[in-house]
């Protein structure tokens, strides 16, 4: 008895949601078994399952952990589903640079950035942590990056994200890239006094400023 | 009252007894004021005075005396602990501070539980100790503050932190067995930095934030762990602050649960209005670190003034000051609590 494709993509997204790693890789053998088309599976299952796990941690019901859980969840009905994608649409897809500035400790929510960044569509170049900011911008031409992602956890290393702005600005290629902020101790109007092209309060909001970003861009 | 020392004033508040003002500190370990002007000016510099227990000693004399703190704060960074836990740590320099390189274990269930003895004899444990002792020799009137890195971010500076903060979820038993084991060593630490003359204890843990943890986890892990730091110090009739890190929201109404003897918040929280809700609650903070890097002197002394009125009980700044900033803006916060 199979089971209509659209009752599977519900499956699939609510198992990504659930933080069900196992679930997730089930329902997504079946698609495959199935021969339903993976990438619908991917946008209409895990995708959507990790824009309402967003929602849910922008509402503040679920938390780092949870996010993480369901990130895991959904890369592992991928690894299932990635080998029947027929079309890879690698050439619309837009370039982000991202990483830690230099002298940060910690990269939690970078990390949570390039995943959920990743889960958007978006191909994401992370340099790490510790990142001075001459590297942002040589990797950001390298690959052709439309977006450089700056993040800080701490007061002391705010400095370092106005020397991305300014460098671009002095390789005069500040037009093509834009630069976006976040992290603890960073504001909108931080950002503002900066240069920066945005800022986010967290990742599902970093999501949403890279795609509007990099739709003007 | 006006004879209070520093050191009977900042007690005092802890104890809940009446002061003439508020103390104005900065405790050190995350929030130190080691800033560029004060190391340019008096030659005591880092990253020397990270590992070199007199120079740690010279650059804590030297912040107090600069700044206009009240008290004397140690150490200047938060990688002491996870250094001795087995983390690769990288000094940073005079204007940047130290880092975790590399965390050793990739998860909770790989730790390796070492003997508490020797882990308090290694590393930089016996500088700070050594430090502790000659400032509070040297200096009877004024509080040392042994600044510890709490419980969920030195395990997070141990452990992978993306893999710890899932298993927090996912392997709650290896998790506890965990934090647990770093909170021993915590409790070990910190009564090694009294018994060398540490007035009070601080404790900042930038990882176990509501934002991060969300309420559950903040519960079940962050105050758990902190209640047993904190009973441990207490234990040897020491006070302890603990500094919260984020806007709280997820979590205030949980801060009664901690038994601090003080807490300090992020410039995000309105300490006046938390003062209402938990009368109970000695606040400490919170004067912006954005404001005292890139403020001028009489905004500072203003929001400074703010805090005084509001009512709030210790004065600091809200999180860890930038290195850059001004002493000129340091001294405007500082002499304006002491004019109050």
């Amino acid at each position: 008895m199979s089971k209509d494709k659209e009752v599977l993509y519900s499956e699939l997204s609510q198992a990504v949601l659930e933080m069900d790693e196992e679930r997730s890789v089930h329902i997504s053998g079946e698609i495959v078994a199935e021969q339903y088309d993976a990438y619908e599976a991917v946008v209409h299952g895990l995708a959507d399952g990790m824009d309402r796990a967003g929602r849910l941690f922008e509402e503040e019901e679920y938390f780092i952990p949870e996010l993480l859980m369901c990130s895991d969840a959904m890369y592992a009905g991928l690894e299932v589903l990635k080998p029947h994608l027929k079309r890879e649409e690698s050439g619309g897809r837009k370039r982000v640079v991202i990483g830690v500035v230099e002298g940060d400790t910690h990269d939690i929510g970078k990390n949570l950035v390039k995943i959920m960044l990743e889960t958007s569509g978006f191909d994401v170049y992370d340099l790490g942590r510790d990142i001075s900011p001459q590297k942002f911008v040589d990797k950001a031409k390298e690959v052709g990056a439309e977006i450089i992602a700056v993040s800080t956890l701490m007061t002391t290393t705010m400095d370092a994200m106005a020397a991305v702005v300014q460098l671009l600005h002095e390789e005069k290629i500040k037009d093509k890239i834009r630069v976006m902020v976040g992290g603890g101790p960073i504001s909108q109007s931080f950002a503002d006094k900066i240069g920066a092209d945005g800022y986010a309060a967290n990742a599902a909001g970093a999501v949403r400023l890279a795609k509007k970003l990099a739709g003007g861009a | 009252m006006n004879e209070l020392s520093p050191r009977e004033r900042l007690i005092r508040v802890l104890r809940r007894k009446k002061t003439d003002r508020p103390p104005v500190i900065c405790t050190g370990g995350m929030m130190n004021a080691a800033i560029v002007d004060v190391m340019n000016k008096t030659g005591h510099t880092l990253p020397e005075a990270h590992s070199d227990e007199e120079m740690m000693a010279e650059l804590a004399a030297d912040v107090y005396k600069e700044t206009g703190f009240e008290n004397i704060g140690i150490p200047f960074c938060m990688t002491v602990e996870a250094e001795v836990l087995g983390s690769e740590i990288d000094f940073g320099t005079l204007s940047c501070e130290p880092k975790i390189a590399r965390e050793t274990y990739p998860s909770v269930s790989r730790m390796e539980f070492k003997n508490m003895q020797a882990l308090i004899s290694s590393g930089r444990i016996g500088a700070v100790a050594q430090a502790a002792y000659r400032l509070s020799a040297k200096h009877p009137d004024v509080p040392v503050i042994g600044s510890l890195t709490g419980p969920i971010s030195t395990a997070a500076s141990v452990v992978d932190p993306l893999t710890f903060l899932r298993e927090l979820r996912k392997d709650k038993e290896n998790a506890h067995r965990v934090i647990d084991y770093v909170s021993r060593f915590l409790v070990a630490y910190a009564q090694l930095l009294v018994d060398n003359g540490a007035a009070v204890i601080a404790i900042g843990d930038p990882t176990s934030t509501g934002e991060i943890l969300g309420p559950k986890m903040f519960e079940e892990y962050a105050v758990r762990y902190l209640n047993k730091i904190i009973a441990g110090v207490h234990s040897l009739n020491v006070p302890v602050i603990v500094h919260i890190c984020g806007n709280m929201k997820a979590v205030r109404h949980l801060l009664p649960a901690i038994g601090a003897d003080a807490i300090s918040t992020d410039a995000l929280v309105n300490l006046r209005l938390l003062k209402q809700d938990f009368p109970g609650v000695t606040t400490m903070g919170n004067l912006s670190t954005y404001l005292l890097q890139f403020g001028a002197p009489d905004k500072i002394a203003g929001q400074a003034e703010r805090l005084v009125r509001d009512g709030v009980d210790i004065i600091s700044p809200a999180c860890g000051l930038s290195t850059s900033s001004a002493l000129a803006n340091i001294r405007a916060m500082t002499d304006t609590v002491k004019e109050s």
